[in-house]
């Protein structure tokens, strides 16, 4: 198993809209997809997950609809608003940032 | 923000759909991740403990959750709440302890708060009432009017005496209340009448209208409430009296009652030009920039050229300018704050029991904390739950406490209505409600955190293994609730010295012989109208006449005097001695002056210590008498014999002596209060009396068999009535009361302060003892399998016993040996209260100490033998 990596306070919103961005999701798939795609590194506990889909969605980035699932259960998708775009780009602009700054110094200083 | 709102409003009020909702996507999420394990290959079993791993404690999470929807507070204090009410139910022993005990706390604070914020702290019923003042020593009319010429610092004054007027015309002749005043007092006092007007200074002459203006109740009861009023006549002491204005309901005089106001000039032309007549309360009020030590300069100022130009009436006269509002609560002032402090103190104590109460529980609890703890619960939402629990108590105790102060206050006021005059019950207002609410909070929230902070701090692990006891948690307890109860004794012992004082002080108030013997003794008070009576001789022929048909009745014995023991109504004069060198007017010795008639010292029971009483031949155009007090012969005729010594009124340097020879000396009797000195009085036949305007009278009636608040007593009362009519119908007969009564009265202030203090101590002993006995009841069932193992290593009962009964006393005599020298320390403030018992009274400190320690050693003893019950074999298995 890769090591996982403890997410810094904030990343997993923006993990989390970015999931939602393309097409409503549940939050199991959202869990899965994380992990699917970072390949195992981020690994989110629902302890976080849900109390943070939940704080997303009273800041109306995102909104819950309750939909069929793909083995047809009933599950709540979560899909971003447009305020919740705009949050989007905002963090995704900011991490960007962060990130470059922080490689830039990694590797000058 | 709207959404964010939105959002929780639906949290809130959709409360349970929410939660549902929570529910089924959580449950959702656990069986995708069931069925992506054993699509994996993995076991059933193991895929469902996976599972249940990766999703941790849902508890916890819907937990998180909620918190996250931001509606967590509200939500938690409403489920708090429900939680805290079934608590509460499931204990309702417990329940009920710290409810009443919190009751009684709040309750009898809130009775003395609103006594007191009603007679100290609110102002006076006036318009700007910080400016009004009183001077202490009455004054005459003449002497007001001229320091209103002369002031320059009062803007408004005037005078008020208060007499009795008859009212005739009425099915019987009744008095009324009458407030002989100056054009000036109702204006100084800055209140206008409902209707009409008041008595203006061009009708306040000699001769003037017979006017007068009346309270609102005299309005409403004599005159029907009529609202033409105005112009109507009643008939007062043998005058019409013509209506002109009645006073608003809210108005009262800051001193006395009455029924009506009419000018001095007026009604009592007798005596309102005489400047030696020193009777009226005057009331002023300050120019708006002027300090009281200003104008009491500019007032003594005035009262020296008084002194210098008529030194005779004024010579020793000093006027002394007081605050009215300090002037009217100065006698009860002191009272009023002890009382407070007790009642603070019987507050304190309850709050310790309560506190010790909610520590015992907690701990007892402290497995249900540990484990709520394990299963996620944060520390603070314990604390939070145990703090609702208690808040729920302390309002429920509020809520009582208000209860009991409503029926507490009422007591109050029938137990003194003089000196609560200005308190008429308590007052459901805002102000309450705040006190009350504010207490209730505060109680609950302070004395709630204490417990709740000790029973959830500690390390959860080692609380599971060792559950309750053993801990730094249940050590802080313990010392916590030994300091507590210590406290409550000491309090109490504090509370029990005080009344204990008040008691004993009162005792020997009550044992004071008040130099006759009140019982079996009915008075009424008569006086003659002046249209009639004005001269000497038709006074002494209807006294005589009246007591000749009094005595006439089986088994009555009847006499009469100018004013009655215990009154506290009686006139001094200043007196000369014959034969003793003449001492500068206005300096010459006073005395009580008392006119008798009839064998009064008999009817009374008043001891003839030496010489003879008055006899029938004691009479006009006979030799002068008197008969005088052993305190004066105490202070005059030190070591001489007064029989024979002549005695008169200090009289002017022109005027005559007429000397009256003393033929007996008689026991002291208290004509004030029962608590002062013995006072130096004579007493002088009606019949040779010279001041004719002495027109009233008090009946003694004595009837040997007469049984108090019976129809005995009306019986007589109504025989009486039937003579004087008999001799005069107009005259109305008033103050009807028995000996008893007037003496009672004069005990009531002394009776209402020892009351009050011996109830709270009462309160405090009984609530040290609950909060003893709680906490040894407590440490018995701690200790069962210790006590347990001495049993079964052969101890006697009375070994466990005294172990128990060791632990409490110890408790007990820590907090008694605190509360001995804090009782030391503040019964001084009591000083003033006290009559006759020195604040360190060691007999009343040591029987006070040895009460509390016999209730703390029976609050111990319920505990103790119960532990000499244990039976050991289940005993070591407890726990």
């Amino acid at each position: 198993m890769p090591p996982r990596i403890e997410l810094p306070q904030g990343t997993l919103d923006l993990l989390i809209l970015r999931c939602v961005a393309n097409e409503p999701q549940h939050g199991w798939a959202i869990s899965e997809r994380l992990q699917q795609i970072s390949k195992d590194v981020l690994r989110v506990q629902q302890g976080s997950l849900y109390p943070a889909l939940h704080r997303l969605e009273r800041r109306g980035w995102i909104v819950a609809k309750w939909g069929a699932s793909e083995n047809n259960r009933r599950a709540k998708f979560y899909s971003l608003t447009r305020k919740g775009e705009k949050q989007l780009e905002a963090e995704r602009d900011a991490w960007e940032a962060l990130t470059a700054a922080v490689a830039q110094v990694l590797r000058t200083a | 923000m709207l959404t964010d709102l939105l959002h929780r409003l639906r949290s809130l009020f959709r409360r349970e759909d929410v939660e549902a909702e929570m529910d089924e996507e959580l449950r959702f999420h656990y069986d995708r991740e069931i069925e992506k394990l054993t699509s994996a290959g993995v076991t059933r079993e193991e895929a469902v403990r996976r599972a249940h791993l990766m999703v941790g404690g849902a508890e916890q999470l819907k937990e998180e959750c909620r918190d996250a929807r931001g509606v967590q507070i509200i939500e938690n204090f409403l489920r708090d709440l429900r939680f805290s009410l079934r608590m509460l139910r499931k204990s309702p022993g417990l329940t009920i302890v710290a409810v009443l005990t919190l009751a009684l706390g709040i309750g009898a604070n809130t009775a003395i708060f609103s006594v007191i914020d009603s007679v100290l702290l609110s102002p006076l019923p006036y318009p700007d009432p910080d400016r009004l003042v009183t001077i202490k020593q009455n004054d005459s009319l003449r002497n007001i009017n001229d320091i209103r010429r002369q002031t320059k610092t009062l803007a408004q004054g005037g005078g008020v005496t208060l007499e009795r007027m008859d009212y005739t015309g009425g099915a019987e002749p009744l008095q009324v209340r009458a407030a002989y005043v100056n054009a000036g007092l109702l204006e100084t006092l800055g209140v206008s009448p409902m209707l009409g007007r008041l008595i203006s200074p061009d009708e306040d002459v000699k001769g003037g209208p017979h006017n007068m203006v009346i309270m609102h109740h005299f309005w409403r009861e004599f005159l029907g409430a009529d609202p033409k009023v105005i112009g109507r006549s009643l008939t007062l002491n043998g005058n019409r009296y013509t209506v002109i204005g009645v006073m608003p309901q809210s108005f009262a005089l800051p001193e006395d009652e009455t029924d009506i106001f009419v000018s001095l000039w007026v009604a009592y032309p007798e005596a309102a030009p005489f400047r030696g007549v020193h009777f009226m309360r005057t009331y002023w009020r300050l120019n708006s920039d002027v300090t009281l030590d200003q104008a009491q300069a500019d007032l003594s100022g005035i009262a020296n050229q008084l002194a210098k130009q008529y030194p005779e009436t004024e010579g020793n006269h000093p006027r002394t300018l007081v605050p009215l509002h300090q002037f009217l609560v100065g006698d009860i002032r002191p009272a009023l704050l002890i009382l407070f402090g007790a009642v603070g103190l019987v507050f304190l104590i309850a709050c310790a029991n309560f506190t010790g109460l909610l520590t015992a529980r907690a701990i007892a609890r402290r497995q249900e904390f540990v484990l709520r703890a394990s299963l996620g619960a944060g520390r603070s939402r314990l604390i939070t739950q145990s703090v609702t629990e208690s808040v729920v108590l302390s309002f429920l105790g509020g809520a009582f406490g208000l209860a009991l102060a409503k029926w507490g206050t009422t007591l109050l006021v029938s137990l003194e209505p003089a000196a609560l005059d200005r308190f008429r019950g308590i007052q459901m207002d805002a102000r309450l409600f705040a006190f009350i609410f504010a207490i209730s909070l505060l109680t609950g929230i302070v004395f709630g955190l204490i417990p709740a902070v000790g029973a959830t701090s500690g390390n959860t692990a080692d609380s599971l293994k060792e559950p309750g006891r053993g801990n730094t948690t249940g050590k802080f307890s313990r010392v916590f609730r030994n300091v507590l109860v210590a406290s409550e004794f000491a309090l109490a012992l504090i509370l029990l010295v005080g009344a204990g004082l008040m008691i004993k002080g009162f005792a020997r108030l009550q044992s004071v012989n008040p130099g006759f013997n009140p019982s079996g003794v009915m008075t009424m008070h008569l006086q003659l109208p002046i249209s009639r009576y004005n001269k000497i001789p038709q006074q002494t022929t209807f006294r005589r006449e009246l007591l000749a048909r009094l005595n006439r009745l089986p088994g009555v014995q009847a006499a009469m005097i100018t004013d009655l023991p215990f009154g506290d109504n009686y006139l001094d004069h200043r007196f000369a001695i014959d034969g003793r060198p003449p001492v500068p007017i206005g300096e010459e010795p006073v005395v009580q002056t008392l006119s008798v008639m009839g064998d009064y010292f008999g009817v009374m029971q008043i001891p003839i210590v030496s010489g003879r009483g008055f006899t029938e031949m004691d009479r006009e155009n006979q030799p002068l008498v008197a008969v005088v007090s052993e305190e004066l012969v105490r202070r005059f005729f030190p070591g001489e014999n007064p029989l024979g010594a002549r005695i008169d009124f200090a009289r002017a340097a022109n005027e005559p002596h007429q000397w009256m020879t003393i033929v007996g000396v008689v026991r002291d009797v208290k004509h004030g209060t029962l608590n002062e000195p013995p006072q130096a009085s004579m007493y002088a036949p009606f019949a040779q009396a010279d001041e004719e305007w002495r027109r009233w009278m008090s009946l003694v009636v004595r009837e040997p068999n007469l049984n108090r608040g019976s129809s005995d007593s009306s019986r007589l009362v109504a025989q009486v009535k039937q003579q004087v009519w008999a001799i005069d119908n107009q005259i109305p007969v008033s103050e009807i009361r028995s000996m008893d009564d007037w003496m009672s009265v004069s005990l009531a202030r002394q009776r209402f302060n020892m009351l009050l203090l011996g109830l709270f101590a009462g309160l405090a002993m009984l609530l040290a003892a609950v909060g003893i006995y709680g906490t040894m009841a407590y440490r018995v069932s701690q200790r069962i399998n210790e006590i347990g193992i001495h049993i079964a290593l052969g101890a006697q009962r009375r070994d466990v016993l005294r172990l128990i009964l060791g632990d409490g006393a110890k408790l007990a005599l820590v907090g008694i040996t605190v509360g001995l020298v804090g009782a030391a320390a503040i019964t001084r403030v009591m000083a003033s209260l006290l009559f006759e018992v020195e604040p360190t009274d060691p007999a009343t400190f040591i029987i006070t100490t040895l009460l509390l320690a016999t209730v703390a050693l029976a609050a111990c003893y319920i505990p103790a033998r119960r532990a000499t019950r244990v039976d050991p074999i289940i005993a070591l298995r407890y726990e």
